[in-house]
């Protein structure tokens, strides 16, 4: 699988030489850090996805849980709660949502893919007819930024983000549960047998998620002034297609979270690519799915090569 | 013997289920337990059958394909195409729209069986893919209409005065998937595959082959669906499918297939549809929130499966007397489940009492007046919109001064064809008098004219249908009027030249449309020194919005204003503005005032334009309430509005003013 990294990796330094060349303002410092501030949140949540895919699930229900966790917090800091209690709670609540896909799947057997697509039209649905689209309006000065201000509050989002990748990188390289994490996505049975709760690490790949995404979604709602009720529709793709594009097996046991970071990098810069080249929005999906189908043909004609 | 007896047990409570519901909104739903209405929930559940059906045996191989609903988006605007813009027969083109589904399938076959990919991913890729080609064939602008008669009876005619016309066309795919799956070769094959791939293909089994057939008909039968989702609609758009595929899989999964694959069955498929079709049909005939079909089927869903595997694991290896009790004990909890739900139903009632009034449910606080009480259906584009919410407020006014039941709802998300069976769902109902504010008017004027002949009065507002399906049409402000004010706007902040931008909601959406041309219109008319750089889209996301204006400010620094035409995108675009410390780019747009206020009083959006929302419910109730009383009617060309006063009648046309402008100085006046 490290050959779709490298077919991704080869077009993605196409498309920077591109830019270097068309539009130079791209690589300006300002245009890299809100690029890197607006996609952190989605890449904190498809790190989390990293991991359920490498354990051989799927979660699809990200965007809702994301959706409750956001106005949630909004919720939470209007009724007065501090914020850092407010960003424990939210967290904690994501946890809850990750729990209750983690004990569908491994209490009651159900599927992933199945018990998360239930939890992605339950969380959203309830979330609408609770909230009637209305947005999370009149929060506190202290909301946005935590307070620390525009800048201070970019830079604590980014080294959050930092923070949580190497810690991440680190406990799938050398803590045992990590290395559990990768055993039961190869062969679930064989790492049943060689004692690992497979249950129980099952069961945590999710919490994980849930708990990463609530933070995510903290993050992403103190950008702003106000909460939006409908956040997070279409993050469950973005998250899965970034794990995916960066070289995760899908069927589970192999991958990284550094192929992640390139896929959200390469999903990230599209859009703002496109404007920048001045090419027209209608054919952006189109280049999105392209990207994929052309990375998995590439992936093969590369590896075909080597093994000659 | 154990495996077929479990999925003949599962099945049997997926009949329960049905069964449950029926009772249920028999009682709960007018007229639900009717021959026409059981005909009008066979045509709302073809499209989303046809995927279900296809993507059954896909599933049984253990894949998946996620890319059928796209395919639906892509093979409508290729027929659209086709037809009206290269000017093929209707049949030449809907033949080579079948061809399309087939290539696109193929792409999908040959992706997965010959570069190794897995079908989640490499469907995943397609499904981008073909909705995004579509997209850009389109400009997401364009759709196309005025298809042929005989053409649109495929999806809206009646066999025999009864049976829906794309009832057979079902019907011959069911069985020849039954077929396919249940008795020929392939069937075993694809078993076979689903239960491990490789032991198939010791067996000899030509895996890739028998895969690639799956996925091609899957496409094949994407664009059968997509024909007869134009013929319905009547109008052909790249939109069209979006989110079917999500729904299809439920309809397969909880049909008892099992998604690892292996086991799975067509006649199973047929049931889970019923039970997803039956309960939005249900809940639509009694009036409850929409919200509430995508919370009960994924609980529905979750509790099937769940109980399938506890006793999967449970059950003992001899069977017999235990059989019976598994099936019971299923029963009982899917019962449990479907109680549960109508318990929220009942509960959620009662706290909308308050406001709402849903239905002709009696209420005790009914005003003793001796005039009759109306029913009146009041229906937004989408229910989650913001500026739907809006006009609810000033709709509930309305109908409380009135004491009439007012029942609002309508799609939670922008979906032409949810609109029509809400519609269908009002006329079985029966209601005096349905408003609507139409996504697709030629789509839905076919159904507004059945509700006409059916005696109930038909108004439209904020968007209209076609003149001779509506009796009046409540309008708050013409598109031109809009794109008028706006281009006027934008010309008095840009003071008289320079680059602007705008950013629209989804590229496809209608409205937006209309308006944009009007204001280019305008732009080309009177103020010749404005110059529109470019247009983004925001989806209706206020964070994607955030984005594309930094971006824009950055690629274009000359540009002076961002005019935002979603709600959500003028505090989005008015944020970025805010953090990037520049002065000299303005926002404007159409948004609520609420929304923008902080933006608006820090100078940054320098305007908003919207009407008065809430006036606009108000009177979209009054008008209904007066046509179906019989006051309102052709000749009258004034009516008494309640606290808005007279209001002027221009033909059918119920005129509520010019748009307001909000600025600095007026928008602490405004609460919407």
């Amino acid at each position: 699988m490290k050959s779709r990294a490298i077919a991704i990796g080869i077009f993605w330094a196409a498309l920077l030489a591109v830019l270097a060349w068309r539009a130079p303002g791209f690589f300006e410092f300002a245009n890299l850090r809100d690029i890197a501030v607006t996609n952190a949140p989605a890449l904190i949540v498809a790190m989390g996805m990293t991991v359920v895919i490498i354990a051989g699930q799927i979660d699809v229900s990200v965007g809702s849980q994301f959706a409750v966790a956001s106005v949630l917090a909004g919720t939470l800091a209007k009724a007065g709660v501090p914020l850092p209690l407010t960003a424990l709670l939210t967290a904690f609540a994501g946890m809850l949502f990750g729990c209750l896909n983690g004990a569908l799947v491994t209490a009651l057997g159900v599927p992933s893919i199945v018990a998360t697509l239930a939890a992605m039209a339950f969380w959203r649905e309830l979330l609408r007819w609770y909230t009637q689209g209305a947005w999370v309006q009149g929060l506190p000065a202290g909301f946005q930024w935590m307070g620390l201000g525009q800048a201070q509050g970019e830079f604590a989002i980014l080294t959050a983000t930092v923070l949580l990748f190497a810690a991440l990188v680190r406990a799938m390289r050398n803590l045992q549960a990590g290395r559990a994490v990768y055993a039961i996505g190869s062969q679930r049975e064989s790492a049943r047998l060689a004692g690992i709760p497979v249950n129980g690490i099952s069961f945590g790949v999710f919490m994980l998620l849930g708990a990463l995404t609530g933070l995510a979604a903290l993050l992403d709602s103190v950008r702003f002034s106000e909460v939006q009720s409908s956040a997070g529709a279409g993050l469950e793709l973005k998250a899965i297609s970034a794990v995916v594009i960066g070289g995760t097996s899908i069927t589970g046991g192999k991958g990284n979270l550094w192929g992640t970071l390139l896929g959200a990098s390469v999903l990230a810069v599209i859009a703002p690519a496109l404007t920048f080249l001045g090419i027209n929005a209608f054919w952006e999906k189109a280049i999105q799915g392209g990207i994929i189908l052309g990375a998995i043909v590439l992936e093969r004609v590369t590896s075909q090569r080597r093994s000659k | 013997m154990r495996l077929v007896e479990n999925r003949a047990g599962s099945e049997r409570a997926l009949i329960g289920l049905i069964l449950l519901e029926i009772a249920i909104f028999a009682v709960t739903g007018p007229n639900f337990f009717s021959a026409a209405n059981a005909f009008e929930v066979v045509r709302l559940g073809v499209e989303l059958g046809l995927l279900a059906l296809a993507l059954t045996p896909v599933i049984v191989t253990g894949g998946i394909d996620l890319s059928v609903g796209s395919m639906m988006g892509l093979c409508a605007v290729v027929f659209g195409y086709l037809w009206r813009d290269l000017h093929f027969p209707i049949a030449v083109a809907a033949a080579c729209t079948l061809l399309a589904g087939l290539a696109g399938g193929a792409l999908n076959a040959i992706v997965i069986t010959r570069f190794g990919g897995a079908p989640l991913i490499v469907t995943l890729g397609t499904y981008s893919l073909f909705r995004g080609i579509a997209e850009g064939l389109t400009r997401g602008v364009d759709n196309f209409s005025q298809f042929p008669a005989s053409f649109l009876y495929l999806g809206q005619g009646y066999l025999g005065g009864i049976l829906p016309a794309q009832a057979p066309v079902f019907l011959l795919f069911g069985a020849f998937y039954w077929l396919l799956l249940h008795r020929s070769i392939y069937g075993r094959a694809i078993r076979a595959i689903g239960f491990a791939a490789e032991g198939a293909r010791w067996a000899g089994i030509p895996v890739n082959r028998r895969l690639a057939l799956v996925y091609t008909l899957s496409g094949f039968t994407a664009a059968v669906a997509s024909l007869i989702y134009v013929a319905h609609l009547g109008q052909a758009r790249s939109d069209a499918g979006t989110g079917y595929e999500l729904l299809a899989i439920t309809a397969v999964v909880l049909g008892g297939t099992e998604i690892m694959g292996g086991r799975g069955s067509i006649w199973g498929t047929l049931l889970g549809l019923s039970a997803i079709v039956v309960l939005q049909n249900g809940l639509r005939v009694s009036a409850f929130p929409a919200e509430l079909a995508g919370i009960l089927t994924s609980a529905i869903l979750v509790a099937t499966i769940a109980i399938g595997k506890l006793q999967w694991r449970a059950a003992p290896v001899s069977e017999g007397i235990e059989e019976d009790e598994m099936k019971n004990s299923q029963l009982a909890v899917l019962s449990a489940v479907i109680l549960a739900g109508s318990l929220i139903v009942a509960g959620s009632n009662w706290w909308l009492v308050q406001s709402v009034r849903p239905g002709s449910m009696p209420t005790g606080a009914a005003p003793a007046t001796a005039t009759k009480r109306y029913t009146l259906a009041v229906m937004p584009k989408a229910k989650g919109d913001p500026y739907f919410v809006s006009c609810r407020a000033g709709a509930e006014e309305a109908a409380k001064q009135l004491g009439a039941d007012l029942i609002w709802d309508g799609p939670t998300d922008l979906d032409p064809a949810k609109q029509n069976e809400v519609v269908e769902a009002w006329i079985t109902r029966g209601v005096e008098a349905i408003s609507v504010a139409v996504v697709n008017a030629p789509g839905l004027s076919t159904v507004l004219r059945k509700a006409r002949a059916k005696g109930i009065k038909v108004l439209t507002w904020d968007a209209d249908a076609e003149p001779d399906a509506r009796d009046y049409f409540v309008n708050q402000a013409t598109p031109e009027g809009i794109g008028e004010t706006l281009a006027d706007e934008a010309n008095r902040i840009m003071g008289g030249e320079g680059d602007f931008a705008i950013i629209t909601g989804a590229l496809t959406a209608a409205n937006q449309n209309e308006w944009i041309k009007f204001i280019k219109a305008r732009i080309v008319a009177k103020y010749p020194r404005l110059n529109l750089i470019t247009i983004r889209p925001s989806d209706d996301d206020r964070n994607r919005a955030f984005s594309e204006a930094q971006t824009l400010m950055k690629v274009y620094p000359k540009m002076k204003l961002i005019m935002a035409i979603s709600a959500p995108a003028v505090p989005g675009a008015a944020e970025a503005v805010k953090q990037s410390g520049r002065k000299d780019v303005k926002v404007t747009g159409l948004s609520l005032p609420n929304m923008c206020k902080p933006y608006v009083k820090a100078g940054i959006a320098e305007s908003v334009v919207l009407w008065n929302t809430g006036n606009l419910g108000y009177l979209v109730v009054q008008a209904s309430e007066m046509a179906a009383e019989g006051t309102l009617k052709p000749g009258v060309t004034s009516i008494e509005a309640g606290r808005l006063g007279r209001i002027g009648i221009d033909g059918s046309q119920v005129v509520l003013g010019k748009p307001l402008v909000f600025t600095r100085a007026n928008i602490d006046q405004y609460d919407f």
